[in-house]
């Protein structure tokens, strides 16, 4: 999707006005977000330039593009003295003096009702509000939007630099994620009324700027009132479409597929909302080829895009094409050696694909460009990790939480090293904190449903795979993992369905063949897991549905087949190692098949089993023959050898009887 | 900077590494583990250069080595290169091998894995086998493995605590360092490893991802994660070196416990070495303060040497509580006193006994007793209060006290110290010669079971006193050459320098001042460096020249010297080298005819030393002195009871030379009123005894002195030749005992020249050589008496030649 010379000019301006106007705002990640992209533009060239003779030559700065809203336009002229003044306080970080230059504590608390109606209603408050003293009437200053926001804007991050001082020591005994923002209420009722009040008004005003749409969206998101949220979100980008900051929020906001299917027709239509179109399906782990497309789209138009890039490396990476991820993220590493942002995915992905090396590298790259970033410490949380120094990772994971309480993938990963060192409670409360955080990380479902079942409570942890299956539909360890659960809770039916469905999960990766609900496709799969095929006949063998049994024991045992074996350590597949069975390192363990997949998996623990029950079978069949041989070839793979010598011993005689018989 | 580990460390892991694999040659093996333990440890086992024994640098080689290893790999180079590798391929040397270990380290994450396979060096313990089930045999069989406790052992699992405890920050800074430790040797590396070539070499994922990233990417990722240490240096900013506190304090330490056990000072370039260690760290150790205390107290610099010292204790306050408060009173006193402020140190010292009191501080109480006890001894007028108050009224209680004290709480140092002043105060009392005998052979015994080395400096001093004392100088310099050839390295400064001084007084007493000057000059510069003994030093050779100046009547230098050294008044010195000062004073004024101020001054120390109860050897000099004036103003009858006390004291106490020169004094007398044959059978029988004591000045006065005697007896037969009444026969023997007298005055003169020409006293020269004349004349040889009077004349000009 190329651009025209000309487009590609208006893009850049807007974009410029938009970086303008988000840092005006303080809205610095959105400015940061804009900045970057604009930088991708590539530069016109000469004959761009040559087209474009018949646009305007003089050159105006962004920064002073006309206000098009005359009323807006002049509160601004009026105001500039004090907007600029708040500004600066905004930069110096002192956030209530801010909010105070516009709106004055003291009558904002008047604005908005003092605190005795606090408890009562909306329309309790209106009921109320002739009687109560005059001011309210004049109630909401003649302030410009720009500053209204500024201040409201400083409010809440004020209200969230409290909360972050009160809140305790991670997963201390008082930290029970309850402090909340009290900055939020004043804020949220402030703006209700705002928009009452422009509403009363009438259609007559031209539209607003949008950006009080997205801090009050901001705060409803904060308020889980997501409806209403998504509303504003949707008017917000509607009227202003390029506060990237709006668009994230959105993305949070949608944690189905379907969902994002219902939004979209809702959105405007420009190269932002296909923008975020990539990132929500990403964030949502979808994948495919609509999304890989719309993706080399836009790295068409912004061809060095570290958003993109990243976008499309974390693509990659939920689609397990581990090598491809990984590869796009040392590019980019190469591309911005200083940026740090995503890095702690790229070291998830060297975690797995066990580069120690690298990781080591990167870890400490991180360190020296900045130690105290959130990113930086997961990286080396995650090295330390693979390491086997839990202790130490955990305490890295601590310092990314401590940095930012919202960092998503240090609370799974603190959860998933407080597993290996034993201690579960801590280990579901860092799963949970995760998922609170962001409802969409099938690793923490996983996780959780993991330490449950390592608790044995397996009814919960069925909930919590479910959860993390519904998440990821195509991950076939998923649905394993509910398999297995309802094998221990004795729902062998229902145990055979989703196992059946994971085998079906894996195929999908490996045939891009997405023919669901048939059975047959089972016989034409190139490479199964044995773990899953055991388990499924295992289940067929208590059902007593012995036909149904052997064809998958059958089944696991061809799994073997293909040259070269490939010795796995016994008990590895067969053990419930938690990291081992963990998400990060089951996406290894389907690198690690995917790199072997051409070779067969050789003898297993769980093929050996497979041949065992078939030649047992085969001995109760009185199929001597096929007994003997099978013992033989476990003699051979040397697996349970006296078992197996007893075997065949039995079968001999048992030939030899019937052969002197039939003699 | 960082706890312990540091490039140099790893160095010295890979090479222990090498030493377990059995890499190492069988004729490395002592070099190897030499040069490990003396990195590691304090010992050194390489053969101490025995005889050649250089004190600056001997003693500084160790920080030196120190510091050289951690700066650069080179140290590694010199020991390993000579080796070759027990290796199947020829031509490899140690150096190779060790290099491959270095090199093979090649990311941060090999950094990990190099620390995390140390266990695997260190012998299983028996939990960990029974765990493994393994047996002993089994685990034996795999070669060497390294005791837990092993020094090696115990540097190896140190070294992997460390890093386990390590912060991800540390660990890089390690691997940062290190990478810039080991690039010397790069150059060398790649030409025996093209393979391995190239401008990232030093870290294996850069060179993996230069093909990735391209080779400006890969460079701009390089400095982002190496920092400036790639990029060349900018301006005069240099890198801080790769140190961690564990040496630091290592060094510290070490530099402390030189200036301490020896008292001389850092050399300038080992300071300014620790100084740029100590510049890169952002922690300064408080014993660094505490050593640049030290180091400027030592050069005498007052007001620095108190803020450093305050400051010391003001951070050590920090974390050891007011625990240590007492010491840092003692420390201060002890300066205090050693810059002349006396009674401030008495306070101090007084409210750091009431502080070890409080604490029941007995080892500092002790100490803070026995400094009493000797300042008492220097500055009697300060505790002079004191001591009336308290119950220990005199020295020897407070040291029997402290001896029984010392022995309980087993502090040997302070016993030892308590029974050589013990000895010294029955000496100096005149007391009984054996008892001070027995309790130097206590301490002695005390010294070598306990081994006690830095005590070898006292004790030793305090027996080349006695023998002294004894009259028996061949033992005392036997003594004093004992010393400095032996327990000179291991001792004092301020002991070597004392020591030297005394044997130079002695071959100055023989006259071989040339000698003395040249042992005084070829002492250590480095050590003269400090402050007090540089003063001494000084001193003692300011008085050595005197005392030659003296000798050679050449009295403008001697007024000089004198005016000089009669600044430095007892706040600076201790009492004796005052008096020693002052003696020479009255013999200068003597010399100088000026009877009068010499009489007072004499009469004066006198009293002083009656009132401070000082050394009786003392008193008996002064008398002596006394003596002597009486002797000069042609009185010496005036003095007969002082000389006749001198003699009995002396007596008393042993004081043999001091004995001699009272009997000479007597003698003297005797002449003088006659008694010729008396004073000459006096000097008859001492004079043997006075020969052994090598004092030749003493031998010359007293050989004059017979002679005198002699001439006094010739005198009588004289008359006896001379008078009427006497028969022919009489007459006859009178002249041949006259004559025969008169040959025996000659030759008592002849040997009373030959030892006033040995030390060079040009007036007694001329007083004998004016007697032999005199005598020859007698004896009727005018020739010989000519002879004589010439070389008496052409001394006198050859002596106002030299004099100006």
């Amino acid at each position: 999707m190329g651009l025209s010379a000309k487009d590609a000019l208006q893009l850049r301006e807007t974009l410029q006005i938009a970086v303008v106007k988000c840092s005006e705002r303080c809205l610095y990640h959105a400015a940061k977000w804009a900045a970057e992209l604009l930088d991708a533009l590539p530069a016109p060239s000469a004959a761009d330039l040559a087209a474009t003779k018949g646009l305007p030559t003089t050159y105006i700065h962004p920064a002073f593009t006309p206000n098009h809203d005359p009323v807006e336009a002049a509160l601004e002229a009026k105001e500039l003295s004090r907007y600029l003044l708040a500004k600066s306080l905004f930069d110096c970080k002192e956030f209530d003096r801010c909010a105070a230059v516009f709106l004055p504590e003291s009558s904002l608390g008047e604005m908005v009702g003092t605190k005795g109606d606090d408890n009562t209603t909306a329309e309790g408050r209106d009921k109320g509000k002739p009687s109560v003293v005059l001011p309210s009437e004049r109630a909401l200053p003649q302030i410009s939007q720009k500053s209204l926001f500024l201040a409201l804007y400083a409010k809440v991050i004020s209200g969230e630099k409290r909360k972050e001082e009160d809140s305790e020591m991670i997963l201390g005994p008082q930290d029970l994620g309850t402090i909340t923002n009290k900055q939020l209420v004043l804020v949220s009722r402030f703006l209700t009324k705002w928009f009452d009040q422009r509403k009363s008004e009438g259609g007559d005003r031209a539209p607003s700027q949008g950006f009080l749409e997205y801090l009050y969206g901001m705060v409803l998101v904060k308020e889980k009132n997501d409806e209403a949220a998504m509303h504003y979100l949707i008017e917000s980008v509607q009227l202003f479409p390029w506060n990237w900051g709006a668009w994230m929020e959105i993305t949070n906001l949608i944690t189905r597929l379907e969902q994002l299917n219902k939004v979209t027709p809702k959105l405007p239509q420009n190269i932002m909302s296909f923008i975020f179109h990539a990132h929500a399906s990403i964030n949502l782990y979808q994948q495919g080829g609509d999304t890989a497309a719309s993706l080399n789209d836009l790295l068409a138009v912004f061809p060095t895009s570290s958003f993109l890039l990243t976008d499309k490396a974390l693509l990659y990476y939920h689609s397990k094409d581990l090598i491809a991820a990984e590869q796009e993220f040392s590019q980019l590493l190469g591309l911005h050696p200083q940026r740090l942002d995503a890095l702690d995915h790229y070291s998830n992905i060297l975690y797995v694909l066990n580069l120690r090396p690298k990781l080591a590298f990167l870890a400490h790259l991180c360190s020296s460009i900045d130690k105290f970033r959130p990113e930086s410490c997961v990286v080396i949380g995650n090295y330390y990790s693979l390491l086997s120094c839990h202790d130490k990772a955990v305490q890295y994971f601590r310092r990314a939480l401590m940095l930012d309480r919202s960092c998503l993938s240090a609370w799974t990963l603190m959860g998933h090293e407080y597993v290996e060192l034993k201690n579960t409670h801590a280990a579901i409360e860092s799963y949970r904190r995760a998922v609170d955080v962001n409802r969409r990380d099938y690793r923490a479902w996983y996780g959780l449903g993991q330490t449950y079942e390592v608790l044995e409570m397996h009814a919960y942890a069925l909930w919590y795979y479910k959860k993390a299956a519904g998440l990821r539909p195509w991950d076939g360890k998923m649905w394993q993992a509910v398999g297995s659960c309802l094998q221990k809770m004795g729902r062998d039916r229902d145990g055979i369905k989703a196992l059946k469905r994971a085998l079906l999960a894996d195929s999908y990766y490996d045939s891009s063949a997405s023919s669901f609900g048939s059975a047959g496709t089972i016989d034409r799969m190139t490479q199964m897991d044995p773990e899953v095929l055991l388990q499924i006949a295992t289940m067929y063998d208590r059902l007593e549905e012995e036909e149904e049994a052997k064809a998958y024991m059958e089944l696991c045992v061809a799994q073997e087949d293909g040259g070269v074996t490939n010795e796995q350590g016994p008990g590895q597949g067969d053990s419930i190692g938690i990291r081992g069975d963990s998400p990060g390192s089951d996406d290894g363990e389907g690198g690690g098949e995917r790199a072997t997949a051409a070779e067969g998996t050789g003898v297993t623990v769980a093929t050996s089993k497979a041949r065992m029950w078939l030649a047992r079978y085969a001995m109760r069949g009185g199929d001597y023959e096929t007994a003997n041989r099978l013992a033989t070839e476990l003699c051979q793979d040397g697996v349970e050898v006296e078992e197996a010598k007893a075997l065949i011993r039995e079968a001999r005689s048992r030939m030899e009887q019937t052969g002197m018989m039939e003699s | 900077m960082s706890r312990f580990l540091t490039p140099a460390k790893i160095g010295l892991l890979a090479l222990i590494e090498l030493y377990v694999e059995g890499a190492v040659p069988n004729e490395g093996i002592i070099p190897v583990i030499n040069f490990l333990a003396s990195n590691l440890t304090d010992c050194d086992l390489s053969p101490t250069a025995g005889n050649n024994f250089n004190p600056t640098t001997d003693r500084w080689k160790k920080a030196e080595s120190a510091i050289r290893l951690v700066v650069s790999i080179k140290d590694f180079e010199a020991l390993l290169s000579p080796l070759s590798a027990a290796d199947k391929l020829p031509g490899r040397r140690l150096w190779d091998r060790f290099l491959e270990k270095l090199w093979g380290i090649d990311s941060l994450h090999g950094l990990h894995e190099f620390f995390a396979v140390m266990p695997g060096l260190l012998r299983k313990t028996r939990e960990e086998m029974r765990r493994l089930g393994l047996d002993e045999e089994e685990e034996q069989g795999k070669g060497v493995r390294l005791g837990r406790n092993s020094p090696f052992g115990a540097f190896v699992r140190r070294a992997h605590v460390e890093f386990v405890r390590m912060k991800f920050e540390g660990v890089t800074e390690l691997w940062k360092m290190f990478v810039r430790y080991r690039q010397p040797t790069a150059g060398y590396w790649t030409r025996r490893h093209p393979q391995y070539g190239g401008r990232l070499s030093f870290d294996a994922v850069l060179m993996e991802g230069e093909e990735e990233w391209g080779g400006r990417e890969t460079d701009e990722l390089a400095v982002m994660a190496y920092g400036r240490m790639l990029l060349p240096v900018v301006g005069g900013d240099r890198e801080t070196l790769p140190v961690s506190t564990d040496d630091v304090e290592g060094l510290l330490e070490f530099q402390i416990e030189q200036i301490q056990k020896y008292g001389i000072r850092i050399p300038p370039q080992i300071r300014d070495r620790f100084k740029t260690f100590l510049k890169g760290s952002h922690v300064v150790p408080s014993l660094s303060h505490y050593l640049s205390f030290s180091d400027s107290w030592r050069s005498g610099d007052f007001p620095t040497s108190f803020d450093y010292l305050h400051r010391y204790f003001d951070y050590t306050m920090l974390n050891r509580d007011r625990l240590f408060y007492q010491y840092a009173l003692m420390n201060l006193a002890i300066v205090q006193s050693d810059f002349g402020c006396h009674k401030e140190a008495v306070a101090t010292m007084l409210e750091a006994v009431s502080t070890a009191r409080e604490n029941r501080d007995m080892t500092c109480l002790n100490f803070a007793l026995n400094w009493f006890f000797h300042f008492g001894r220097a500055h009697p007028h300060l505790v002079r209060e004191l001591e009336n108050s308290s119950m220990l009224d005199n020295g020897k209680e407070t040291l029997a006290f402290l001896r029984v004290k010392a022995k309980e709480t087993g502090m040997w140092i302070l016993w030892g110290s308590a029974l050589l002043s013990e000895a010294k105060l029955g000496m100096a009392n005149g007391e009984s010669v054996s008892v001070a005998f027995e309790h130097m052979v206590r301490s002695s015994q005390l010294i070598v079971e306990r081994n006690m080395k830095t005590m070898m400096g006292a004790q030793l001093s305090m027996n080349i006193t006695m023998w002294d004392r004894l009259g028996l100088s061949p033992m005392s310099s036997m003594a004093c050459q004992v010393f400095l050839s032996c327990h000179a390295r291991s001792s004092v400064f301020d002991d070597e320098l004392k020591i030297t001084y005394r044997l130079a007084g002695l071959l100055a007493g023989k006259g071989k001042y040339e000698e003395a000057f040249s042992l005084l000059e070829s002492l250590d510069s480095n050590s003269l460096r400090s402050a007090k003994p540089n003063q001494y030093w000084h001193l003692y050779r300011g008085l050595l020249k005197l005392r030659r100046d003296l000798h050679r009547n050449n009295l403008p230098a001697a007024d000089t010297l004198l005016s000089q050294l009669l600044q430095t008044g007892p706040e600076d010195l201790d009492q004796d080298m005052v008096f020693i000062i002052d003696t020479l004073h009255i013999e200068s004024l003597i010399r100088h005819k000026d009877f009068e101020s010499a009489f007072t001054k004499v009469d004066s120390m006198i009293t002083s030393l009656r009132e401070n109860n000082r050394d009786i050897a003392l008193r008996i000099r002064l008398l002596l002195a006394k003596a002597h004036l009486f002797d000069s103003i042609n009185r010496p009858e005036k003095g007969f009871s002082i000389a006749m006390r001198a003699a009995s004291m002396a007596w008393r106490a042993l004081l043999i030379p001091l004995l001699w020169q009272a009997i000479g004094a007597v003698a003297n007398i005797l002449n003088s009123l006659s008694e010729f044959s008396a004073a000459a059978q006096l000097l008859l029988s001492i004079l043997p005894r006075v020969l052994e004591t090598d004092v030749l000045f003493t031998a010359g006065t007293l050989y004059n002195l017979l002679a005198d005697a002699r001439m006094g007896q010739a005198g009588q037969f004289f008359y006896m030749a001379g008078s009427e009444s006497s028969t022919e026969q009489e007459k006859q023997r009178g002249r041949r005992k006259q004559r025969e007298l008169a040959m025996r005055a000659h030759a008592a003169l002849e040997s009373a020249y030959k030892y006033f020409e040995r030390v060079e006293d040009v007036e007694k020269q001329g007083e004998v050589l004016a007697k032999m004349a005199t005598v020859m004349r007698v004896l009727g040889d005018e020739g010989v008496s000519e002879g004589y009077a010439a070389r008496y004349l052409s001394l006198k000009r050859e002596s106002e030649r030299v004099n100006g």
